[in-house]
This record gives C-alpha cells, sequence and structure tokens, in this order.
C-alpha cells in the first residue's frame, strides 16, 4: 500500500479546466473545490468529506463515490481503490428526525406489514 | 424485541431466493425491501434471460420475479415492504424504518442482499434534467408507462445500455445513437445486433463531452476519444437529442455491509467496495452473509445461486440442515454457478481485448466488436449462417455466452449447443426442420432467423423475431433492412406466427428478394401503414 503523505502542497493552487464542474449534485462541490481540499494535504475520503460535505447529501455518496474518488486519485496520482469509502453508517438512507424520536424497541413481529 | 431466525435485507433475485431456500428449510424468515414492488431490478426487466433451464432462461426478468415472490409467500417467508433498513447494530439488531417509524429487529442470521446502483459520468451538463440513468429511464418505462424523452443518446455499450436502448425503441422512442469510449462493444453481440439493425448507429471508441440546453438537454456533443479516452479535438458531433441515459455500471451498494462492521475490500472488477466473503457468502462476522450485485456487480442468474447458497450456510448453522445436506446443495449450486459464469463475457474474461476466436476457433466477427453488427463477409466465418434447399435456420449468435434456449426449444432436435452452455449452438443437418419458428422465439439474443428460399418468382422468405407494437398484419408492405439497419428492398409481410410458446416474441414472416436473404434482418413499417395504431405501447 502506498503510504500517504499528509502535507499541503508548497506549490500554488493551479486551476484546471472542469474545475468548476459539479462532483457531488447533492451538496454542490465541484471539482475545485475536491481539488483544493487535496491541495491543503486531505488525502482520504473521509478527510476530503468532512472538508467539503461531498458525499454528505441525500444520497449520502451513492451518485459522487466514484467520480470524487477518480477526482483524488488523479490529483494524487494514485489507484482509486488507495482514497478509501465514504463509510457506511446509519442511517444510510435519509430519515427524518421525527421518526427517529419514534425508534421502538419492537416487540412484535411484521405480520401486520407483510405482503 | 422480536427476533427472527433470519432477516434479508433487499428482495431482490438474491434476496428472495435466499429466503425461499431458508424458509424451505424450515426457518423463520423476513425480507425488508425498501421499494414498493418486490424483485429488485427483475421487475423492470421485460427481456428473456440467458443461461440454461436451472437458471430460468428464456423467462421474462419481470416473471422470474414473480415466481420468486409467489414462492416465497408459499413457502411462508414473510416479505415487508416500503421497508427502508437504516443500519445494522451488533449482535444482528436491524433498525427499519416503516411506515413513518423507525423499528429494530433482532436475527440470528442475516443476508444482505442489496443489490447495485448505478454510476454516473461527468460532463459539461451532467447535472442537467434530462440526463438520467439508464436504470432510471427503464424504470419510467416499464414500471411507470412513462417515456423519459423522444430522441435518445445511450451513453454505454454494456448489456445494460444495450438492453434499455432496445426497450426505449419498444416503448416508441428514438434512439439516436449509442456511444462507447471502449474500443469495443461491452455486452453480448446478439444484444447489440437487435438494436443495430433497427437502424440505431453505435460509435465505439466515442464519449458524450457535453449536454446542451439552459434548463433541459436540446442536444448532446459526442466526440472520438483517443487511446487514454481523451477526447479528440476535431472529431465532435452534435445530435439532436433531449435525453441522454447514462449506462456506465453500476456499483455495489454495501453500505449495510461496512456500518454491520464486515471486513471490506475494494475490487474495481467487481465494481467497487464489497465485503470479504468466504465461499458460502459468509462475511468476517459470523451469521452475517451477502449476496447478489452487493457483492460484485454480476447477473440475476448468479444473485439467484448466490443467495441459496448462503441460506443453505445459515440453515446448516441453526440446525435446520445437516452438514452433509449443505455440502450437497452447496455443491450442485457451485456447479450451476460455474455454468453461466463460463464465456467471454464471464467473470474470469470480461473485459479481456486478447480473445480473438471463440472456443470453437472461430475467428470472432471484428464487425460486431467495433458497430454492433456483423459484417456480410464474416458471416462465411460460422456455419450455422448458411441457407438454401428448403427452409432452414440460420443462427446468427456467434460468442460464447452462457445460454441454451435454442437447443431446448426445437421439438425436431435440430439446434443443439450440449452440457457446455456456452459453446455456440450448432445445426444437426441430418434433421428435418420443419419450420415451426419456435426457435426464432425462443431465442434470448433474437439471433435465429428462418429462411426459405424456394418461392418461384425469384423472392425468397425471412422469418425475424420481432417485438415491437402494433404487430404488422399480413400483407403489409414495408422494408427489409440489412444487419446495420440499412434499407435494402421493398418486403411484404406474409405470416405472422404467435404462438403462446413464443411468449410475446413473435415471427414475422418477410418476402424479399432472393438475392436479400442472407442480408435482410428487419422489418420497417412504412410510416402511413402506422398511423391509427395504439402509440408506442410496451409488450
Ligand atoms: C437493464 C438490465 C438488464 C439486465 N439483464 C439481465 C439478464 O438478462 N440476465 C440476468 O441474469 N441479469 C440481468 N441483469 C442483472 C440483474 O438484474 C442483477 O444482477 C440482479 O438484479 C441483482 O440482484 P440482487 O438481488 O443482488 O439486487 P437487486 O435486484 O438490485 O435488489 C436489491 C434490492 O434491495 C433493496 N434495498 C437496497 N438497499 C436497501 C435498504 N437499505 N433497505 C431495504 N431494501 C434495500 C433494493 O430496493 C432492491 O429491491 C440486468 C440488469 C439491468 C440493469
Ligand atoms: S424452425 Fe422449428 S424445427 Fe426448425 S430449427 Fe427452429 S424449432 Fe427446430
Ligand atoms: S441462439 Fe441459442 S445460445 Fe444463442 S442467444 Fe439464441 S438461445 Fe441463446
Amino acid at each position: 500500500m502506498t503510504v500517504i503523505v499528509r502535507e499541503k502542497s508548497t506549490d500554488s493552487f493551479a486551476p484546471q479546466a472542469e474545475d468548476d464542474m459539479l462532483v457531488c449534485r447533492c451538496e454542490e462541490v465541484t471539482q475545485g473545490d475536491i481539488r483544493t481540499a487535496v491541495h491543503a494535504g486531505l488525502r482520504t475520503f473521509g478527510e476530503i468529506k468532512r472538508y467539503s460535505r461531498a458525499g454528505m447529501g441525500l444520497c449520502q455518496g451513492q451518485t459522487c463515490q466514484r467520480l470524487v474518488r477518480a477526482v483524488v486519485a488523479a490529483q494524487l496520482k494514485v489507484p482509486a481503490g488507495e482514497i478509501g469509502r465514504v463509510a457506511g453508517r446509519a442511517p444510510v438512507r435519509p430519515v427524518v428526525m421525527k421518526e427517529l424520536a419514534l425508534s421502538t424497541e419492537e416487540s412484535e413481529g411484521v405480520d401486520d406489514y407483510a405482503e | 424485541m422480536k427476533r427472527y431466525e433470519m432477516i434479508v435485507i433487499g428482495a431482490g433475485p438474491a434476496g428472495l431466493s435466499a429466503a425461499c431456500a431458508a424458509a424451505e428449510a424450515g426457518m423463520e424468515v423476513v425480507v425488508f425491501d425498501e421499494n414498493a414492488k418486490p424483485g429488485g431490478q427483475l421487475f423492470k426487466q421485460i427481456h428473456k434471460f440467458f443461461g440454461s433451464r436451472e437458471h430460468q432462461a428464456r423467462i421474462r426478468g419481470v416473471k422470474i420475479g414473480e415466481n420468486l415472490l409467489a414462492d416465497a409467500k408459499k413457502l411462508g417467508a414473510k416479505v415487508v415492504l416500503g421497508a427502508t433498513v437504516l443500519g445494522i447494530y451488533k449482535n444482528k439488531e436491524v433498525s427499519v424504518r416503516l411506515e413513518g417509524e423507525v423499528r429494530n429487529y433482532k436475527a440470528d442470521s442475516l443476508i444482505i442482499a442489496t443489490g447495485a446502483a448505478e454510476n454516473m459520468v461527468r460532463f459539461d451538463g451532467w447535472t442537467k434534467p434530462g440526463v438520467m440513468g439508464a436504470g432510471a429511464a427503464q424504470t419510467l418505462m416499464n414500471l411507470h408507462g412513462i417515456r423519459p424523452g423522444k430522441k435518445i443518446l445511450m451513453v454505454g455499450s454494456g448489456n445494460v445500455g444495450l438492453v434499455v436502448a432496445f426497450q426505449l425503441l419498444q416503448a416508441g422512442c428514438e434512439v439516436t445513437a449509442i456511444v462507447e469510449a471502449a474500443p469495443r462493444v461491452g455486452g453480448y453481440g446478439v444484444h447489440a445486433a437487435k438494436v443495430a439493425r433497427t437502424g440505431v448507429p453505435l460509435y465505439t471508441s466515442h464519449t458524450i463531452t457535453r449536454a446542451l440546453g439552459a434548463d433541459t438537454v436540446t442536444g448532446a456533443v459526442i466526440a472520438e476519444v483517443d487511446g487514454s479516452f481523451a477526447p479528440k479535438p476535431g472529431t465532435e458531433k452534435t445530435l439532436d437529442v433531449d435525453t441522454v441515459c447514462i449506462a456506465v455500471g453500476l456499483s455495489p451498494m454495501s453500505q449495510l455491509a461496512d456500518n454491520a462492521g464486515c471486513e471490506m475490500v475494494y475490487d474495481g472488477a467487481k465494481g467497487g467496495y464489497v465485503p470479504v466473503l468466504d465461499e458460502d457468502g459468509e462475511t468476517s462476522l459470523k451469521g452475517v452473509y451477502c449476496a447478489g450485485d452487493v457483492c460484485g456487480i454480476e447477473e440475476a442468474s448468479t444473485a439467484m445461486i448466490q443467495g441459496k447458497i448462503a441460506a443453505a450456510k445459515a440453515a446448516c448453522e441453526l440446525g435446520y440442515m445437516s452438514e452433509g445436506a449443505f455440502a450437497q446443495k452447496a455443491k450442485g449450486y457451485r456447479e450451476s454457478l460455474k455454468k453461466i459464469r463460463a464465456g467471454m463475457f464471464g467473470p474470469a474474461n470480461k473485459g479481456r481485448a486478447d480473445i480473438v476466436a471463440t472456443d470453437e476457433g472461430y475467428p470472432l466477427s471484428q464487425s460486431l466488436l467495433k458497430n454492433g453488427f456483423i459484417a456480410e463477409r464474416e458471416t462465411a466465418d460460422f456455419p450455422t449462417f448458411t441457407y438454401g434447399g428448403g427452409t432452414r435456420v440460420v443462427i446468427e449468435c456467434t460468442q460464447n455466452i452462457p445460454c441454451d434456449p435454442c437447443q431446448d426449444a426445437c421439438p425436431k432436435g435440430c439446434i443443439r449447443v450440449g452440457a457446455d452452455i456456452a459453446l455456440l449452438p450448432t445445426l444437426d443437418a441430418s434433421r428435418a426442420c420443419t419450420g415451426c419458428g419456435l426457435c426464432v422465439g425462443a431465442c434470448s439474443g433474437q439471433a435465429i432467423f428462418l429462411i426459405n428460399d424456394t418461392l418461384e418468382d425469384g423472392h425468397g422468405t425471412v422469418g425475424l423475431p420481432y417485438e415491437f407494437l402494433p404487430l404488422p398484419q399480413k400483407g403489409t408492405s414495408g422494408k427489409a433492412l440489412d444487419r446495420s439497419g440499412r434499407e435494402l428492398c421493398d418486403a411484404v409481410v406474409v405470416d405472422v406466427r404467435n404462438s403462446k410458446a413464443m411468449d410475446k416474441t413473435p415471427m414475422l414472416v418477410m418476402k424479399v428478394p432472393k438475392i436479400e436473404l442472407g442480408r435482410a434482418r428487419f422489418f420497417k413499417v412504412l410510416e402511413a401503414a402506422t398511423s391509427g395504431a395504439e402509440e408506442g405501447s410496451v409488450l
């Protein structure tokens, strides 16, 4: 496995074509935002996500995960598999607070709901 | 907290098969699926599946799904729809969003069969309304009866892109083009050929560079790409389309496995992050299994078998099946898996550019790989393209794919595939073909044609599979198209066969001049003839 060096790049940030193109549509994060994060020294998907909010929207990274990984991998010149993933955390789908509040230690079965 | 012996997450082919197998073994099983309809991907697959009879070949996906659901219910598994699993906690505790509440259940064994999600590509305008996943387009058409657009550009030529392109045509849309960034068509040649002969151009080594339009898509720019997939300047073409469908692969939806704490690994060939599994589909957590696309993108046929193996293992662990019975079942399932994974598109060979000949030693049709149709000069390379001297079938199935319904269909035993179902079908010349056309209707790839060259006036007939509505009647005149969709000559429908056994793939018999019998492969109704007919209904 490649050793990932976490350091802010000393070169000045060089804009690229398509930097204003969206990568994560839920949180409106552009390619430039992600490249800026990498330039600032962030390396893994988890770090990039916390910094830019990419992958934190409605789809929880379902749409953008590969795209973000590709941008970071290209920037760092490492294989996509080295970037890591959006950690699978509950809730894996968006849920309204009220429903979470109504969470029950359900003791009855699902019989009333089954097909 | 209510405890179940097995909780299955996902009511696709993997999940439902697992539920059936576990319920059959005597376990108390509940299946959760967030959709309103069960069946996962199957509920929008209106095409006939490949494989062998044991893999439910020749049956349309939607029917396979219905059968699975009926079986699950009959065996006593409880299928709960509109139930989104939000998380998996310690001791196999599952939290489910159901009817506006979050409920928690415990399981002795857990099968995660959550399937996959569509990949996207980025290009200028990719977030505009009108750009959508091919699967989304398929859901719109086949579940909701809504055409996604009028003129479509399909991006990607894997089986999903090709199948959805064909279904868009069936729904009455125009498919303006299919673009594929790789130099070869990604999906089965038979799928490509059935789209190409309707006149849809397939551009390999091409990609989309822009979706045009202010608020919605009003056009798309495509360009040729070089060896490193970069668009070549000066090769841009603007297409008049209102919809762009993206079919560039799927990624396993493995978040729940990750959330449960299963060991994960990145595997590009499998489509992304997948749980690490043993040969029975058990994850690094005891009693937590995965089956289907969530463990790596494959097919419904493989998903069903994986589901059965995992369920049998769980049943064995909980004492519902003896070790011996499990070992025997697993052996059979694994053999079945091996059969369906064979061929040039199987996991071991997928994407290999160095395969230049079939297992039989015939050179692969390069035109089929590049353009989506077999060039006329290449037809001489295969023994099943010859006709003459009466009624004969021509089988245009030239790649090793795991499939054999043609063999099952022929009541006269004219067609043989054999035990290795990835081998090409062969014709037994010693058996007399009666011209019944059953094989034409049964072929999942719509690759069989019935040729009769004995008409007296310098004409002959071509029988072809025709899955479009309205179904032309006897006497309808139109044009015969060749394999590339080019108009060849006038043609008239002289017969339409549509028996129950053909399961909605009727055979249209068209009369064409004898010299065109070797190339006339599709029938296009003259515009005037279609007026007044029920517009664009899907089979
Ligand atoms: C256009 C197209 C054509 C195809 N053609 C063929 C073919 O000819 N032959 C073939 O064998 N295969 C074909 N396939 C592939 C096949 O459909 C899939 O491989 C198969 O459906 C995978 O089955 P699965 O059970 O793993 O997942 P899916 O069918 O995707 O089912 C997963 C289910 O899990 C549910 N789910 C996911 N997350 C949650 C959650 N958190 N809570 C609750 N439920 C959840 C989903 O709603 C879904 O219903 C085709 C696929 C496509 C898209
Ligand atoms: S037309 Fe009928 S008899 Fe002839 S090969 Fe096909 S199924 Fe067999
Ligand atoms: S000819 Fe036979 S093997 Fe080939 S696609 Fe048709 S049914 Fe399958």
